[in-house]
């Protein structure tokens, strides 16, 4: 164990940290001020290849490890969760779905687009009444013909008005429980289904949230991903790997915590001398470093099992839950360690910190991830 | 088809650099970059290539842990590279850098029609390794340069001088020492860096080059400049003024 990245995945890591500095810096507050998706920004993300990292390059992707494109979302998510998160559930729930379940076909009408960038995906599980209780949902598909029929409300779809192409789990029978639900992939156009109004949110905002409406929505068997049936095992290995990427995400968000604190603290005098020389402040600064770096390596421990091909559900878990909790607790102290300042719109850390709320409840609410790692410790 | 050279230096990433307590530079944990101006060099070569067809390659000469170096410049569009690699390449003075890569440019590369440097270096910034390089060649230099097309058999160039710009032209092969201004190097997409793995690449070690000296640059210390501030206000009365013209003359600043 050497605790190295490759050559490759450090000039990766350097070349996204330009690209994020160069083109997401000047319009992150933007962005969330005016809740806008940057679709510029983004057609920019699919010309460097950064939109499907670690599909194969048959089916549009660059074909590295799930490593890089874990790299890639924390240094995203560093100067903007938003845009970090959206290459994240993209990448790591639609792309990763299709790229494990779908057929050839699937791959080659879907997953292309998506991985080169073209194509924005979206992930259709959670409804108004089943978010954690995923069993409770009331979404049904029914067969007809070539076709199923797919009626039912979804919300809290992220890339729900901007997506081209949706992941939707939906019940082909309801009465097999945990064998009774499929996916589907749908593209965007597709008649019945509709996304509503974007979300006004607390933040995340520029990453775009919908609630998705299906109304005799027809889609073609050909469209079904993987087996009927095994829609939970697969929402299930979704969120494995999207939860890397959340953690990830929080990862950023703390490593910019981190670097405005420590500028902050460094510049900012208070009775005579700057206030990172006060023990108060420096070591809330002690704790938010040694929480990153516990945070940075659970994330890409979990990166590498997957990529080694190794079980990783419970460490994706382990890392979405420290790093989401790190990251709440951490930007809660960058704002106070900025104090007035840090309260006022303008200020990097008050954005850090509606941010990183979502951490702790989408993919999975903290408490969820409790019940996957117990579920594993306790087996 | 036209063989371009574009030079390059592995340095160290000024942001890196920590200051001790003792006034000390601390690199005991700095990472390194590819010289901010070679990356001009090699942005240049790449759409020279892009626009007149043929070939880039891309030489330095460092340690041997520029490895990583090497892998940047061949995601930045050249199509291989030629490493001299030694532990004393850290610390070559300008002639000593300008000999090797002369070298090297002699007997690998061979034939060539344009050589692209940086004007300077981001850490030393001698501005002499292209000038140089060009008269051990025995070739044309152009410096300055800000823009440049190749015509039949020549390089046109525009030099940005203090006093204006001057347009020279130099019949091929020459070398050009480029400033920044010229282009906005690319950031490498992932699968450029991918693809830089499997490009190839000639390491050269010290013993397979003919090298006359041992190094004539030694660094007998490093310290951070001191940017002392000082701030005293007056007022605008008589006695203020008084004052504040016997403070600038303590200061040695009024005499």
């Amino acid at each position: 164990m050497d605790f190295r990245l490759t050559e490759e995945q450090e000039l990766i890591r350097k070349n996204i940290r330009e690209f994020a500095e160069k083109y997401v810096d000047p319009i992150a507050a933007e962005i969330d001020e005016n809740s806008r998706h940057p679709a510029e920004l983004f057609q920019k993300l699919a010309e460097g290849d950064w939109m499907g990292i670690p599909i194969p390059q048959e089916y549009g992707g660059a074909g590295a490890d799930y490593l890089t494109h874990t790299l890639v979302v924390e240094e995203l998510s560093r100067s903007c969760s938003s845009t970090g998160f959206t290459v994240s559930i993209h990448v790591g729930i639609a792309c990763m779905l299709v790229n494990l379940f779908g057929t050839e076909e699937q791959k080659k009408t879907f997953l292309v687009p998506m991985a080169r960038g073209e194509h924005l995906g979206a992930f259709v599980l959670t409804e108004p009444g089943a978010g954690t209780d995923v069993m409770a949902a009331t979404t049904t598909a029914v067969a007809d013909g070539n076709d199923f029929v797919i009626n039912g409300t979804k919300t809290f779809t992220s890339n729900g008005p901007t997506g081209d192409t949706y992941m939707v789990f939906a019940w082909t029978d309801k009465a097999a429980g945990r064998k009774g639900l499929s996916a589907f992939i749908i593209p965007r156009g597709t008649v019945g289904m509709k996304a509503g109004e974007h979300f006004n949110k607390m933040g995340l905002r520029s990453s775009q949230t919908s609630e998705m409406v299906f109304k005799d929505c027809r889609v073609p068997k050909a469209n079904l991903l993987g087996k009927e049936g095994n829609g939970l095992a697969m929402a299930m290995t979704g969120f494995d790997h999207g939860r890397v990427g959340i953690a990830a995400q929080s990862v950023g968000i703390l490593q910019a915590a981190l670097d405005e604190s420590v500028r902050y603290g460094k510049e900012r005098v208070q009775f005579g001398t700057p206030i990172a020389r006060h023990q108060a402040i420096s070591w809330m600064i002690a704790d938010m470093a040694t929480d990153l770096a516990a945070a940075r390596y659970l994330t890409y421990a979990a990166a590498c099992l997957k990529d080694l091909k190794q079980p990783f559900s419970k460490e994706a878990s382990m890392a979405k839950l420290f790093a989401a909790e790190a990251a709440m607790k951490h930007t809660i102290k960058a704002v106070q360690i900025h104090g007035g300042y840090g309260y006022c719109k303008g200020a990097k850390v008050e954005r850090l910190m509606r941010d990183a709320k979502i951490t702790e409840i989408y993919e999975g609410t903290s408490e969820a991830q409790r019940m996957v790692i117990s579920g594993n410790v306790l087996r | 088809m036209p063989v371009f050279v574009a030079c390059f230096k592995w340095v160290v990433d000024e942001a890196y650099i920590r200051r001790t307590s003792a006034g000390e530079l601390d690199l005991s944990s700095v990472g390194y970059k590819i010289s901010d101006y070679d990356r001009n060099a090699l942005e240049e070569a790449a759409r020279l290539k892009e626009s007149a067809g043929g070939s880039v390659v891309a030489v330095t000469v460092g340690i041997p842990e520029a490895t990583k170096g090497v892998k940047d410049a061949l995601s930045r569009g050249a199509d291989q590279a030629i490493y001299a690699a030694d532990p004393s390449f850290g610390t070559l003075e300008a002639s000593g850098t300008a000999t090797i890569l002369a070298e090297v440019i002699r007997t690998r590369v061979g034939t060539y029609d344009l050589i692209l440097c940086g004007e300077g270096s981001s850490d030393l910034y001698d501005q002499q390794v292209g000038i140089r390089l060009a008269a051990l060649l025995g070739i044309p230099c152009i410096s300055f340069v800000q823009k440049l097309d190749l015509e039949a058999g020549r390089v046109v160039a525009e030099r940005r001088l203090e006093d204006g710009i001057e347009r020279v032209a130099a019949t091929l092969p020459a070398v050009v020492t480029l400033l920044p201004d010229i282009n906005v190097p690319r950031i490498p997409g992932v699968k450029d860096t991918l693809s830089a793995s499997r490009k190839p690449v000639v390491t050269i070690g010290r013993e397979e080059l003919g090298l006359p000296a041992e190094p004539r640059f030694r660094i007998l210390s490093l310290s951070a400049s001191r940017l002392e501030r000082q701030c005293e206000r007056f007022g605008s009365d008589e006695a203020d003024l008084r004052r504040f013209a016997g403070a600038l003359r303590q200061k040695g600043i009024l005499r």
